[in-house]
């Protein structure tokens, strides 16, 4: 089973300890980077030419750059633009799911209920991205 | 001077003829012989016959001469034969002779030739006779004579006719007899009488009664007579039946009457009459109302007078008429004055009018006072113009509105969205420590904490409710043909859960097959409705009942429950957001359910509306798609 190289944009310390967590009990992705909005990734990205992320999992709702500059940033960039972005957020909105997938996102995943079900989350975020194929 | 009579009675130019007791001739004078061509001696002893005109007439100079004895004298008259056979008309006065002691000796006989005075004689009366003939022929016209007492004498063919009296049912009698009876106690007819003896004419119209008692309409002219002594004698009188006439005149006049009354009745238009020249000559009431003249004031003026100043001064009527008589027409509307003063906007139609041999004789002019039109057009337009100035200040107000509306529905988006982050952080921890809590230790410290998560559950799903309720009106509507069945059990499905835990009976009665509209939020609307029944149901086995039906051309729905109802003040603020009737103790809820249903309607351009009895149980109703065209979003 192949792990993908996971970028988390998140700005919630809390969340960001919980996500980690999560990520590491599942073992289902190596974390490279958390950063804490888009400013952040693309220094970190612009650092690091050489070994980029397979996925950026970016939070919609951030101070700085947010989902929306990560997305369109990430897409019209032809160094990253093969970077697959899942947007991640509590809103269940369809209009903002939509608004998402429509500007480039790969996919769209509502966060847990709770920072305690985060394991179940990377499990699903898994399964989407080898259903999707979204790593190429 | 003693008088030889024998040389008087030869001399004497008159016929005397001497006869004996028995008639017979004894003396003829020399004159005899002028008038009769017998001489004395052809005469003598012959019977006075001889002198007559046949010899058959001998009975009749007997019968005379007995006459004569009985009165004196008898005077003969008639054609008597001359010796050479012709005629001549002869006066014979005959008289007996007596002597001194009344013996009668015979007779005198004094013979006369009128002859040239009798031919004139029957010249005259044979043309009185043809006048006589003439006159009694005539149909057309009653003539008849009346003597100076007004007595009738003659009467003609035409007086029968028109009158009905045959001559002699009416000679005789008096001429007043064809009199009204109004006529005959103002004593008309002797007045009439009086009139032509002293003018020597009376003529008339006027009504005269038949025989039958019908009236007539005639023409009367009595002409009084005097003879060749100046004596009056009489009058003719000649009467002509004029109904026929008087008819066709009387319908004219009530024709013209009819349209004089109703051009003078007509008090929307000014209608009136000039001369030729310019001058009022008719007036009506619409006239009189318009300009304020009355008809006696008005009359003979110049219509000018109707005009302002400067028209005036202009020459604006007089080429008003000039146009009128040259085109048949003038038309304008133009300021007027009333007799106030005051003016007004007429509309002015003037017409050349002319008579039945083509002559122009003036003009009609129609006047209409258009000020209360001119008023209303004003007033039209300004309150066109506020409208305009409201449209506009609505449009305006309306682009504020929306953006207003834009900014709150992106600020509950944004504060909903950005409520959900902390909630959820404040849940996670209390669930951590939930979670690592040694559950025999700490019991009071868990309940605290299982509240604290209740409250932040709630808190959500508010914050939900409040997010979900911002983006209908956001979305765009999905419409599609659903199944109306579909619907009702996908909504039921979804609160299954709890539709268990109140042990509630759904019964469904559909007649709609489908509907159109956005599926999501109608299975929502019904759900929301569904949940609000059993929520608000007190009693054991709560009983909602969902319905469908058809109802004046579009469709309705009803969900009734038996619960605990709703107040009638309430009735109208169950749909207000965050509105909430009950305490949250005895029915937890947001208060946004009821205002999401109404949305959702209202969307589907439709009405939702409860109808409740407290105690028994409350239904809503909503109606879909009533209003496609009223509501659908500009």
């Amino acid at each position: 089973m192949k792990k993908y190289k996971i970028i988390i944009v998140e700005n919630d310390e809390d969340e960001q300890l919980f996500m980690k967590e999560g990520f590491d009990s599942a073992g289902l992705f190596d974390i490279v980077a958390q950063v804490r909005n888009g400013d952040t990734l693309f220094e970190w990205l612009d650092k690091n030419k050489s070994s980029l992320p397979d996925v950026i999992l970016s939070d919609l709702n951030m101070p700085g750059k947010n989902g929306y500059d990560v997305i369109n940033e990430v897409r019209t960039n032809p160094l990253y633009n093969h970077i697959p972005v899942v947007i991640t957020s509590t809103s269940s909105t369809k209009t903002i799911i939509e608004k998402c997938l429509s500007s480039g996102a790969a996919d769209y995943i509502v966060k847990p209920e709770t920072f305690v079900e985060y394991v179940p989350y990377v499990q699903n975020l898994y399964k989407r991205i080898e259903e999707k194929q979204l790593v190429k | 001077m003693i008088v030889d009579y024998n040389v008087l009675l030869q001399g004497l130019t008159e016929a005397i003829v001497i006869l004996d007791i028995e008639g017979y001739i004894i003396y003829s004078n020399p004159a005899v012989v002028d008038i009769t061509g017998h001489t004395p001696e052809d005469l003598l002893n012959k019977h006075l016959t001889v002198l007559y005109q046949t010899a058959q007439d001998q009975v009749k100079a007997e019968y005379e001469l007995g006459l004569s004895l009985k009165k004196g004298k008898f005077l003969s008259e008639g054609w008597r034969l001359k010796k050479d056979g012709s005629h001549y008309w002869a006066e014979m006065f005959i008289s007996p002779l007596y002597d001194g002691q009344s013996k009668r000796l015979g007779y005198s006989c004094i013979i006369r030739d009128v002859s040239e005075k009798k031919k004139l004689d029957i010249e005259l009366r044979q043309n009185e006779q043809r006048f006589r003939l003439m006159v009694e022929a005539v149909r057309d016209y009653a003539i008849f004579m009346l003597d100076p007492t007004g007595h009738i004498m003659s009467w003609n063919e035409g007086a029968k006719r028109i009158k009905g009296y045959s001559a002699d049912e009416i000679i005789g009698k008096h001429f007043s007899t064809f009199y009204t009876s109004e006529d005959l106690e103002s004593k008309k007819p002797e007045r009439e009488l009086k009139i032509a003896v002293a003018t020597g004419k009376y003529e008339e119209v006027g009504w005269r009664v038949r025989k039958n008692g019908s009236v007539f309409w005639a023409n009367v002219v009595i002409t009084a007579l005097f003879n060749d002594q100046n004596k009056h004698i009489g009058f003719s009188k000649v009467t002509r039946d004029l109904t026929d006439k008087k008819e066709a005149e009387e319908s004219l006049r009530q024709s013209e009457e009819r349209y004089r009354s109703l051009v003078e009745q007509v008090t929307d238009y000014g209608i009136f009459m000039l001369d030729e020249k310019g001058r009022i000559i008719s007036w009506n009431e619409g006239a009189k109302k318009i300009k304020g003249y009355e008809e006696t004031e008005v009359i003979g003026k110049y219509f000018s007078i109707f005009y302002p100043e400067e028209d005036v001064l202009n020459g604006k009527p007089a080429l008003e008429l000039k146009i009128a008589k040259s085109e048949g027409k003038y038309e304008e509307e133009g300021w007027r004055i009333r007799k106030d003063g005051t003016l007004f906007w007429a509309s002015v139609v003037i017409t050349a009018v002319y008579n039945n041999q083509g002559i122009h004789i003036g003009f009609s002019k129609v006047t209409r006072d258009l000020t209360e039109r001119k008023e209303s057009e004003r007033a039209l337009r300004e309150s066109y113009e506020r409208y305009r100035l409201l449209a506009n200040e609505l449009r305006v107000t309306n682009t504020e509105l929306s953006y207003a509306n834009q900014e709150l529905e992106q600020f509950t988006s944004i504060v909903s969205h950005d409520l959900q982050e902390p909630i959820r952080s404040i849940k996670s921890f209390l669930q951590l420590i939930n979670i690592k809590l040694n559950n025999e230790q700490n019991e009071d410290l868990k309940l605290y904490i299982e509240k604290a998560i209740s409250s932040a559950d709630r808190m959500k799903q508010l914050i939900q409710n409040l997010l979900h309720y911002s983006q209908l009106g956001k979305t765009e509507l999905v419409e599609e043909q659903i199944n109306v069945d579909e619907l009702i059990s996908e909504a039921i499905q979804n609160i299954r859960t709890s539709i268990e835990k109140s042990n509630a009976q759904i019964t469904v009665q559909n007649d709609v097959k489908t509907v159109e509209g956005d599926r999501i939020q109608l299975v929502q609307l019904i759900q929301n409705l569904l949940s609000n029944a059993l929520k608000f149901t007190d009693t054991e086995s709560p009983k909602v009942k969902i319905s469908g039906f058809h109802e004046n051309g579009h469709v309705k729905f009803s969900v009734s429950d038996n619960g605990i109802g709703i107040a009638e003040t309430d009735l109208n603020k169950v749909f207000e957001i965050f509105r909430r009737l009950h305490t949250k103790k005895l029915y937890p809820g947001t208060g946004i359910g009821l205002a999401i249903c109404k949305k959702i309607v209202d969307r589907h351009r439709g009405r939702i509306w409860p109808e409740s009895k407290p105690g028994k149980g409350t239904t809503f109703y909503f109606t879909l798609n009533e209003q496609k065209e009223i509501l659908e979003p500009a």
